[in-house]
């Protein structure tokens, strides 16, 4: 089976990865409030690497508690944070897998802003609301600016003293960077607004800014959305085409950056990311958790909990996934970046089938795919492709369940029909990970100092 | 005042913010929804009171006769105000009624509660009463075989109290008059205790009434003219045709040739008219169809060719044709009575048939059949103010509807020769009633009555007919209507078959005649 290209190691600049499955970047609510991780997400990220998969791309993970998408996930924003990941790192290393941390910042896109955030608006490019929740949002200062650079390098050098093996910046689907470098949302006038090279300003500094950090010989990625498709709502602006993305990517490369990973769209979720389908029912069991986070999140609350309303927001929906299968929904601009760089490309979005991927890294469209769903779905996939079956027994179906239970529930499948409809089975395999087994520490007698 | 609690979120602190930006535009959009909201409530309603149209059913023929509907309300005015016209124009009225204008009330009717009178169909339409004439306006009479006699109300016989020329002209005077200006009106409502409701009143003051003055003073401009150059009718008399010609073929009366101005004629009977289909009917037999006479006589009424309710005038129709007169009260000497049977017989059965005891037979040579006026030579009036030109436009009504196409019309020479049954309701005679009584009329013309008082009903036990004494034309009456023979359309002149009788030959024919 070596000869097989999924199987077959990578070499990269700084990173060396046994085969060509990335477990793309997923989290659910596993940490504790103040960022610092749990035993639950060092085994929800043992469940893959235990797999098979080369590497894993952590969740979003913060650089500053201003920048979370979600209280409960994981930040690196404290120094005294590292031995946790540290631990995290060895954890997972000793699978043969690598672990890459997803440096991020929420910007406007801000899911549950929690106490941290929820007195405030959060930080963007513009003023401008956020469009589809109506997330509410300011435009950074220059000041601003340079500290959350800073943030991204200190978020960097944290990762590589805590041993993991590189980072990925998270530069897609809607985030901070996404803020800045798409023309459909950055209205800014100074030099990190306007054209292409203003915009795509903030990011380069990041990734100058890490290298300078950590030096050259540290992975760095960044995660991008090769096109922005940012008109869900038919009245807001497309954004960035594949070539404006494109000429980022050359830029990123220069810039320092060991590889590209390619997604589509500006906010998320997004139609074509994850693509598949919108469980209507599960997000409005879920989205009420939101309600408070937006000016228009009630209105989306009606149109998700109303079945005679919901064919409105289907068909806002829909009408972006026309034509896209939902297999490699996005090989064809992760082609398209291979093609612009000379730095190595993954792929994202509907990665199961063993001979899809195959077909993927040999035409020279990728050198390797990360996937999420099918991951949660099948954490033991790539040993399943390993002995040869195609794709799984119980596939995962795309039907995005564990996505829209994500931020209420715990993540996991929720495909009742992968259980055979046993619902007991389902909660079973969500909780399993929650199998933390926790030494119990007392807090010391004095000092009496709170905490 | 309990303090704000400071927003927990962004969020709330933004809904705060727009929450005061947005307040002018929430008041005014709140305002313009309860606007909405108002209009609805009231709109609805109104639309609905002020939209289609409804028409009241009476079970009995003739009640339905005396009050249904034919569907002339279009012509008509609103029954809350016939109500109130009396009250206004008092002077008018002689501070009665329209027993003013001769307009009688059925038995149990009571004017001052309301009731209307004899001859006016009410049809709601769009949501006001309106009323306007029927068949019985022109066809119930009364007669009192006394002075002292209780009116006895015939359905029928001729309407010999009603003057119409007096009422018509009533309403085209009071047209401008500042009496008929909604304050006025409104406020003579209230004083009867006609209740209006708020918004009714409004729809009153500002769309019906004047709406009412409007379509009068259409009406008095093209019809004044008209009525002006004619002699008053007096009780009892219309003139068909003209009136119809400008209504409702909208020619002006100076288009009127002068042969034809004055077509007045007595209200006629309408007994029996089962047997009397397929006569030429109308005074100069211009018609032999009884549907058509009937819905030409309708529009005459003020029926149009819209607003026509045949079903309501053929259930009249249907009632007619067996009505019988009510047997002839006088009691004359029944040796004279079988003497003048056979000089009836000789000389007048073959143009107008006889009585046999009870029953009245329509059997004759020339019965219902139009007499050259050369030969009769009765006054031309009538006969001429038919026109070709009439003829042409009658002939387009109901054009579209197969049923009702008017075929028949014509222009005859002369005038018909009618059946004579309750004859003793009919007088005064001749088409244009300028003969007073039986006896009269067997007279040569130039002996027949010059001027006579018209508009009573008591019997003239001898003459046959009313009661009807020698006037001066301009003199004051204490009551009638003087009728003077001299008048254009007048004329006593023609049916000139008793000259050549003797007096007892003449004496013996009318008591025979008096048993009609
Ligand atoms: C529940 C869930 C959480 C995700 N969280 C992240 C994230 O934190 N950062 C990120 O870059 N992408 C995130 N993604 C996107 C995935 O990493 C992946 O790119 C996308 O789902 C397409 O891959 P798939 O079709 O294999 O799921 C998330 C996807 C899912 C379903
Ligand atoms: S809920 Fe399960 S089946 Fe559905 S998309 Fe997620 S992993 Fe796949």
């Amino acid at each position: 089976m070596s000869e097989d290209v999924i199987f077959s190691p990578l070499a990269w600049r700084n990173l060396q990865v046994k085969n060509r499955l990335f477990r793309s970047n997923i989290s659910g609510r596993f940490d504790n409030e103040d960022g610092s991780l749990t035993q639950t997400r060092i085994n929800w990220e043992c469940q893959f690497a235990r797999g098979g998969v080369g590497a894993i791309v952590s969740s979003f993970v913060p650089v500053q508690m201003e920048g979370r998408i979600i209280a409960g996930y994981a930040t690196i924003h404290r120094d005294d944070f590292i031995p946790l990941w540290q631990r995290l790192g060895e954890a997972v290393h000793r699978f043969d897998c690598k672990y890459i941390l997803q440096l991020s910042h929420s910007g406007r896109q801000m899911d549950l802003p929690g106490v941290h955030n929820q007195h405030r608006r959060s930080l963007s490019s513009t003023d401008h609301q956020e469009s589809l929740h109506g997330f509410l949002c300011r435009a950074m200062s220059e000041h601003e600016i340079e500290r959350t650079v800073q943030a991204f390098a200190d978020g960097a050098w944290r990762a590589r003293e805590a041993g993991l093996d590189g980072v990925e910046l998270h530069a897609a689907n809607g985030y901070l960077f996404t803020q800045f470098l798409s023309s459909a949302i950055n209205d800014r006038r100074d030099r990190y607004g306007g054209s292409l090279a203003n915009r795509a300003r903030f990011l380069l500094e990041v990734i100058r800014a890490i290298r300078e950090r950590v030096g050259p010989d540290f992975h760095l990625q960044v995660k991008i959305s090769a096109v922005d498709h940012n008109d869900i709502l038919p009245w807001e602006r497309k954004g960035n085409t594949l070539a404006e993305s494109l000429q980022v990517c050359r830029w990123v490369e220069t810039a320092g950056a060991d590889a590209l990973h390619v997604s589509v769209g500006s906010l998320f979720p997004h139609p074509l990311n994850p693509p598949g389908d919108f469980a209507f029912d599960t997000i409005a069991s879920t989205y009420d958790a939101m309600l408070s986070a937006g000016t228009n999140t009630f209105r989306n609350y009606l149109l998700f909990r109303y079945s005679s309303l919901r064919w409105i927001f289907r068909w806002l929906w829909s009408r972006h996934q026309r034509g896209h299968a939902v297999e490699g929904v996005s090989l064809d601009e992760a082609r398209a970046v291979r093609q612009a760089v000379d730095i190595p490309v993954i792929s994202t979005g509907g990665y199961q089938r063993a001979s899809l991927v195959r077909e993927a890294i040999a035409s020279g469209a990728c050198d390797a795919v990360s996937s999420a769903r099918a991951l949660i779905a099948n954490p033991d996939l790539p040993k399943q492709w390993q002995v040869g079956q195609d794709e799984p027994a119980r596939p995962c179906t795309f039907c995005n369940k564990c996505l829209l239970n994500a931020p209420k529930n715990p993540l996991g499948c929720y495909e009742l029909s992968r259980f055979d409809g046993d619902h007991e089975r389902m909660i079973a395999t969500l909780m399993s990970i929650y199998d933390t087994r926790p030494e119990l520490r007392l807090p010391s007698v004095p000092p009496a100092q709170n905490p | 005042m309990r303090s704000q609690e400071p927003p927990v979120t962004a969020v709330q602190q933004e809904a705060r913010r727009r929450r005061w930006r947005r307040l002018p535009l929430s008041l005014l959009a709140l305002a313009v929804v309860l606007a909405g909201l108002l209009a609805l409530a009231i709109g609805v309603p109104t639309l609905w009171r002020y939209s289609g149209e409804s028409v009241r059913h009476y079970a009995d023929p003739e009640t339905h006769f005396l009050h249904g509907s034919i569907g002339s309300e279009v012509s008509g005015l609103p029954v809350r105000l016939w109500r109130v016209l009396p009250d206004l124009f008092p002077d008018a009225f002689d501070d009665q009624h329209y027993e003013a204008f001769g307009f009688l009330y059925a038995a149990g009717d009571e004017a001052s509660r309301g009731d209307l009178p004899i001859g006016l169909g009410a049809r709601e339409v769009r949501g006001v009463e309106i009323a306007w004439f029927n068949c019985a306006l022109c066809h119930v009479g009364t007669v009192r075989e006394s002075p002292d006699a209780a009116p006895r109300q015939i359905a029928g016989m001729p309407s010999n109290n009603l003057d119409l020329y007096a009422f018509i002209g009533f309403l085209l005077e009071i047209a401008d008059d500042p009496r008929l200006a909604p304050d006025s009106v409104l406020a003579a409502m209230d004083e009867q205790g006609q209740s209006l409701g708020m918004i009714e009143r409004q729809v009153w003051r500002y769309a019906v009434l004047p709406q009412v003055r409007e379509g009068l003073l259409e009406t008095r401009a093209t019809l004044a003219p008209l009525l002006a150059e004619q002699p008053p009718w007096g009780p009892g008399r219309v003139d068909t045709f003209n009136p119809y010609k400008l209504l409702q073929f909208g020619m002006s009366a100076a288009d009127l040739d002068a042969s034809e101005r004055i077509g007045t004629s007595d209200f006629p009977a309408i007994f029996h008219q089962r047997p009397r289909q397929g006569m030429d009917l109308h005074w100069d037999g211009n018609n032999a169809s009884l549907q058509e006479r009937n819905l030409s006589a309708a529009i005459g009424a003020g029926v149009t060719e819209e607003s026509v309710d045949h079903v309501g005038i053929e259930r009249v129709a249907d009632w007619l044709l067996d009505l019988e007169p009510p047997p002839s009260p006088y009691r004359p000497d029944p040796d004279a009575v079988a003497a003048g049977k056979p000089l009836y017989m000789r000389h007048c059965a073959d143009c107008h048939g006889y009585q046999q005891g009870e029953r009245y037979v329509f059997e004759g040579e020339r019965l219902g059949q139009v007499l050259p006026n050369d030969l009769l030579g009765g006054d031309p009036a009538r006969l001429d103010s038919y026109t070709e030109t009439l003829q042409r436009y009658q002939l387009t009504l109901f054009e579209d509807d197969e049923r009702y196409r008017f075929r028949h019309f014509r222009k005859t020479d002369g005038y018909a020769n009618l059946p004579l049954d309750g004859l003793w309701l009919r007088a005064p005679y001749l088409h244009n009633g300028a003969v007073p009584t039986l006896y009269d009329l067997l007279l040569p013309p130039a002996d027949r009555p010059q001027a006579f008082v018209r508009g009573l009903d008591v019997l003239d036990e001898e003459k046959g007919g009313f009661v009807a004494p020698d006037c001066t034309p301009g003199e004051p009456l204490a009551e009638g209507f003087c009728f003077d023979t001299s008048q254009p359309g007048n004329g006593r002149q023609g049916h000139d078959y008793g000259s050549e009788l003797t007096t007892q030959e003449r004496s013996d024919l009318l008591d025979y005649l008096l048993t009609f």
